[in-house]
């Protein structure tokens, strides 16, 4: 049965890796912990065990942004992850959950709908009318089973909740306690009770958090890859599972397509040149890693299904521009700016330039 | 009789607790520094009650200041320590580091200036004077499990609180170091052989106890001392060179790497701060980084500061430090106050990290190399500096004249306000006139900028570079362009053009890229810089032209009667300055951009017009099509206040025009002929409202104009047949009257 499951939780997927730590693991652990925290960081970031075991890093990136991470949660503050979509916000609080607790299932997916009972605890209204307020009519929440366990619970997308649901949870957060005063009773969190949330910090017509909860969370920025070659090598790892999983055949060498939209999309996300000699305007789109990743997926698709199966720059350039140009007026004279100022110069790139210029 | 050899990291603030403490221990009767010996002689300065760390002791040869060198000093120096405390305690200090006698014609050998200034001496030497590509003291820190080698040293050495045999350690470690080394840096062997000198100086004039204070890196050859032969014999014949030294004031931020003559030191707030705080354990500096949040208007609870405390010391833990360093404050306060944002850690990084401590001198100080620089130029070129007003006249042609207008500039970039020019007209570009007049504070502001270099042109190319870095808005390093370019500074220019491109491409505003383009048109037209600055600012021209082409289009909507003003204004001078350019591939860009400004809708009339007219003059459009976009935008459909706009951009100005063109006039004259009554008075005060504009003069050649060539219009107006059979009804009635 396990095999026809479409994703497994992480703590299923490498239960392995995290057994093997826990064999080695000689450093003190917080109460309900089942990691210390340096062995949560090695499980983050990958590490050849004593024993010849080797744990695949999760996180590629900056190893202090991951300390900074777990050192928080140990001081019992609560983690935000913040950062630009794309940018491995939740697959990290995923597996940093599933390290320190083993149960990476207690979630709360914001939206713009999730209510307090969504949050807080909620009533099971048959049993409510038949019994009155008792105990066993409380519908639990992910924040509350968490609490009495111990346990971190993740929530993602955080901005997107009303702000006054938001709020619900500065109790919880400062005075470790869930008030429910129908009962006139209220749960304590036990120890290792902790919150991670993820936000993304470029969406419009988010709620901001009220700074009294702000002032709750310690704040990591997950930054967007520091290097062209990391960035070329996330990408072709994921186009290559992609392609596999939808039988995509990839018949040549792709990594030369790769690296020109990954170089198209840093110098525009970064406002400068590769070279650093020319600066740049940004466009309001993100072009994360993960937008790199569906360009090259949609070109490959393209290619394969409308073409003659080998990728060229006009597969790829109607991509790009739709990443690119997400505001029709100030994202186009960025991206002729791009064009002129850039693009033409670039030896070999004429292709592209060509193709981007017959579409803008 | 002892020798106690103390390795210190230069600017360490643990390295000078520690040789303090090991001063008082030993109470050695001779102190030998690290340092030049020709500073001895102004080292009775540093006791001197205005005498304010952060200084820099300067040498430099006198007949070419550009050869020199700087050793900065901060409050937390270790040399500096040992020699306040020598001072205090009438104990002996001497320099024992190569004579800079010698050291300065190596430098002048290689005719450099770039290299010398650069070489600060004291801090750098590990990592410049080693002849690996990787600094050897990471292989230590490397052992250890840290990142950098920095961080290893601040973490064993200068935090955490050593036993005082932390001396004996650092010994063995870089003698184990070193010795794993094949050392054929000449310099650096004749360095230590002069230390070594210094030492068996002082034995033979039998002082009992003699400390020597130096980096860490020459302890071992220090310790085991060769033959004396072998190091004279290294020491023999080397040339020799004139030096003078002096103290100058310097500040936090030239100690840090950022500028050009840093000490290599890249957070001097911060060792300042664990040099007067030494058991803070976070507490202190997170409370200070809270109330530089606070001045600048960001709000910080003393909740933030406990957190902070909390996660720096958790995150020390977590990497098996002792104490949170820079870097564990750092993250937690980026994590617990900046909600995770390096922006506002800016804030952090200049005004504590790196401090804006300024240091001072005392008066009575001996001069300064850009007080001789300056004085040398004025002799040279027989100016007078006198307190009285005197009117200069120079001609640019000649080589003084030229001369002396360049130091002019060159001192006005420096604010030194001693030369004013004053307008002249009509003497051709080749003449200007100065007005002189000095006056005491103008030396005090030449000695401000003492530290920014030792020549009027390095002092003013690297204050250039340090206001246009501060400097956000394009217009004001368009100005500081145009100061420059005269100023004949090749280094500031390319300073300023790599701004100026950096600011373009953050712009969108499009007038304020119109006005950097048209003073770099003109500079790239006459061609009175050097061949360098000419590629880079054709390069540049080409960028922000490129940008003006695809921002100018979208940038004339919306925009308020005072700004298309403005737009217009500066379109029309872009017109003209890109017509001057002679460039066919920017004339047809350009062209095509205001043609595409022509066809959007909703362009503000003004912009509008302006446009037509310009498209009207290089034929891009012809004389229908003109007439046509004419009667258009004054028809009646219209607004009449756009009418009257767009009127205005078309024939704003262009007076003469209107009275040479026949075409315009025609056009003019046509659409005139076809309104009719009703819709002529209507438009009246509009275009009241241009041709008011007009002198007598222009307004008098058009009536001449209208008087001389009246079949012009007329032609269409009496175009009509006369109506014979109507004419012919009055006739009986003219013969009844008239009596036939």
């Amino acid at each position: 049965m396990e095999n026809n499951v479409l994703r497994q939780a992480a703590e299923q997927q490498f239960k392995q890796e995290i057994e093997e730590l826990k064999k080695e693991d000689k450093h003190v652990k917080p109460v309900n912990w089942q990691l210390s925290p340096h062995a949560v960081i090695d499980y983050l970031m990958g590490k050849k065990l004593g024993n010849g075991f080797e744990v695949t890093p999760k996180y590629i990136g900056n190893r202090r942004l991951m300390e900074i991470a777990v050192a928080t949660l140990t001081t019992d503050r609560a983690l935000l992850l913040y950062g630009l979509p794309g940018t491995a916000k939740s697959w990290v609080s995923e597996h940093i959950t599933a390290a320190i607790t083993g149960d990476s299932n207690l979630v709360i997916q914001g939206t713009a709908g999730t209510s307090e009972e969504a949050v807080r605890y909620g009533w099971n209204y048959a049993m409510l009318l038949s019994a009155g307020p008792v105990k066993e009519a409380i519908v639990e929440t992910p924040v509350m089973r968490a609490m009495k366990e111990g346990k971190i619970v993740r929530i993602e997308e955080l901005t997107r909740i009303a702000a006054d649901v938001q709020d619900s949870l500065i109790t919880i957060l400062s005075e470790k306690m869930l008030p429910i005063p129908e009962l006139n009773t209220q749960v304590q969190a036990v120890q290792g009770f902790n919150v991670i949330a993820t936000a993304n910090n470029r969406d419009k017509g988010v709620n901001e958090l009220s700074s009294a909860l702000k002032r709750r969370f310690n704040t990591v920025i997950l930054p967007v890859p520091t290097s062209i070659e990391e960035e070329v090598n996330i990408v072709e790892q994921r186009v290559a599972s992609f392609s596999m999983s939808i039988n995509l055949p990839v018949q040549k060498s792709i990594t030369e397509e790769i690296r020109r939209i990954v170089t198209i999309f840093r110098e525009l996300r970064n406002g400068v040149s590769l070279d650093g000699k020319t600066k740049l305007k940004s466009p309001s789109g993100t072009l994360s890693t993960a937008e790199a990743i569906s360009v090259m997926n949609n070109g490959l698709a393209l290619a394969y299904h409308f073409g003659d199966g080998s990728l060229k720059a006009d597969d790829i350039a109607s991509g790009i521009i739709g990443s690119v140009i997400k505001d029709p007026v100030q994202d186009k004279i960025v991206m002729q700016e791009y064009m002129e100022t850039v693009l033409k110069q670039k030896d070999g790139w004429k292709d592209i330039y060509r193709a981007c210029r017959d579409i803008v | 009789m002892s020798v106690h050899l103390l390795g210190i990291r230069h600017h360490g603030p643990g390295s000078a607790r520690h040789v303090l403490e090991a001063l008082q221990n030993l109470r050695p009767d001779v102190i030998l520094v690290e340092g030049p010996p020709e500073g001895e002689a102004i080292l009775k300065w540093v006791g001197d009650q205005e005498m304010k760390p952060p200084v820099a002791l300067l040498a430099y040869v006198p007949d070419n200041p550009k050869q020199s060198v700087f050793y900065p000093f901060a409050e937390f120096s270790p040399e500096w320590q040992a020699i306040v405390y020598g001072l205090k305690n009438k104990i002996p200090v001497r320099f024992i580091d190569m004579p800079l006698i010698h050291k300065l014609v190596e430098v002048h050998a290689e005719e450099s200036p770039e290299n010398a200034t650069p070489d600060i001496g004291m801090a750098d030497e590990v990592a410049d004077f080693i002849p690996v590509t990787k600094n050897p003291l990471s292989h230590l820190a490397e052992i250890a499990g840290f990142d950098d080698q920095e961080e290893w040293w601040e973490h064993h050495f200068e935090i955490a609180k050593q036993p005082e045999d932390v001396f004996a350690s650092i010994g063995e470690a870089i003698g184990a170091l070193r010795e794993g080394l094949t050392e054929n840096n000449k310099v650096e062997k004749i360095r230590e052989a002069f230390m070594r000198r210094g030492i068996r100086q002082a034995e033979r004039e039998m002082y009992s106890s003699i400390t020597v204070i130096c980096g860490a890196w020459h302890v071992p050859a220090l310790q085991n001392m060769p033959k004396q032969k072998d190091d004279d014999a290294l020491l023999k014949n080397l040339p020799k060179t004139k030096i003078e030294t002096t103290w100058i004031p310097w500040t936090n931020d030239r100690l840090a790497f950022e500028s050009g003559y840093g000490a290599g030191l890249d957070s001097p707030g911060w060792y300042k701060h664990i040099w007067n705080n030494q058991n803070d354990d976070g507490t202190r500096w997170l409370t200070y980084s809270a109330n530089v949040f606070r001045s600048n208007k960001i709000d910080i609870s003393s909740a933030h500061i406990i957190e902070a405390v909390r996660l720096a010391n958790t995150l020390a833990a977590l990497r098996n430090l002792s104490k949170a360093g820079l870097k564990e404050l750092n993250e937690a306060t980026q994590t617990v106050m900046c909600m995770g944002d390096d922006i506002q850690m800016q804030l952090i990084r200049s005004e504590l990290i790196i401090g804006n401590d300024m240091g001072s001198v005392p008066a009575g100080i001996p001069q300064v190399p850009l007080q001789k620089d300056f004085e040398q130029q004025v002799k040279s070129l027989r100016l007078k500096v006198i307190n009285e007003e005197k009117i200069l006249n120079l001609d640019l042609r000649e080589t003084s004249g030229l001369q002396k207008s360049i130091l002019f500039h060159r001192l006005l970039i420096l604010d030194i306000k001693w030369a004013k020019q004053r307008y002249i007209s009509g003497k051709g570009t080749f003449k200007e006139e100065w007005l002189l007049l000095w006056y005491p504070e103008l030396s005090i502001a030449l000695l401000e900028k003492a530290p920014w270099g030792n020549t009027v042109e390095s002092a003013c190319n690297h204050y250039l570079k340090h206001i246009s870095s501060n400097c956000g808005h394009l217009a004001q390093i368009t100005e500081l362009v145009s100061k420059a370019l005269p100023a004949d500074l090749h280094e500031g220019v390319q300073i300023l053009l790599t701004r100026m491109d950096e600011l373009a491409a953050m712009t969108s505003d499009i007038a304020m890229l119109m006005d950097a383009f048209i003073p770099l048109t003109e500079v790239s037209r006459y061609g009175n810089v050097r061949k360098t600055d000419q590629e880079t600012i054709g390069a540049i021209l080409q960028s922000i032209f490129f940008r003006l082409n695809a921002g100018l289009p979208s940038s004339c909507f919306g925009i308020d009667e005072e700004q298309s003003v403005l737009v217009a204004d500066k379109i029309k001078a872009v017109n003209k300055a890109i017509l001057f350019l002679e460039d066919e591939m920017m004339k047809n860009a350009w062209l095509e951009t205001l043609a595409t400004v022509l066809k959007q809708k909703n362009v503000v009339p003004l912009v509008h017009g302006t446009c037509c007219k310009l498209l009207y003059d290089s034929k891009v459009i012809g004389t229908e099509e003109t007439a046509l976009k004419f009667s258009r935008a004054l028809s009646g459909g219209n607004d009449p206040s756009y009418s009257a706009l767009w009127i205005e951009g078309f024939l704003k100005d262009a007076a003469t025009v209107l009275v040479f063109d026949h075409e315009i006039w025609e056009i003019l004259n046509n659409w005139l002929s076809e309104v009719s009554a009703e819709v002529f008075l209507e438009v009246v005060p509009l275009l009241r409202r241009t041709f008011a504009a007009y002198t007598p003069s222009e307004k008098n050649s058009i009536a001449q104009k209208v008087k001389q060539a009246p079949t012009l219009g007329r032609s269409f107006t009496q175009k009509d047949e006369v109506d014979v059979a109507r004419a012919e009804m009055v006739l009986p009635v003219l013969e009844k009257i008239l009596g036939f």
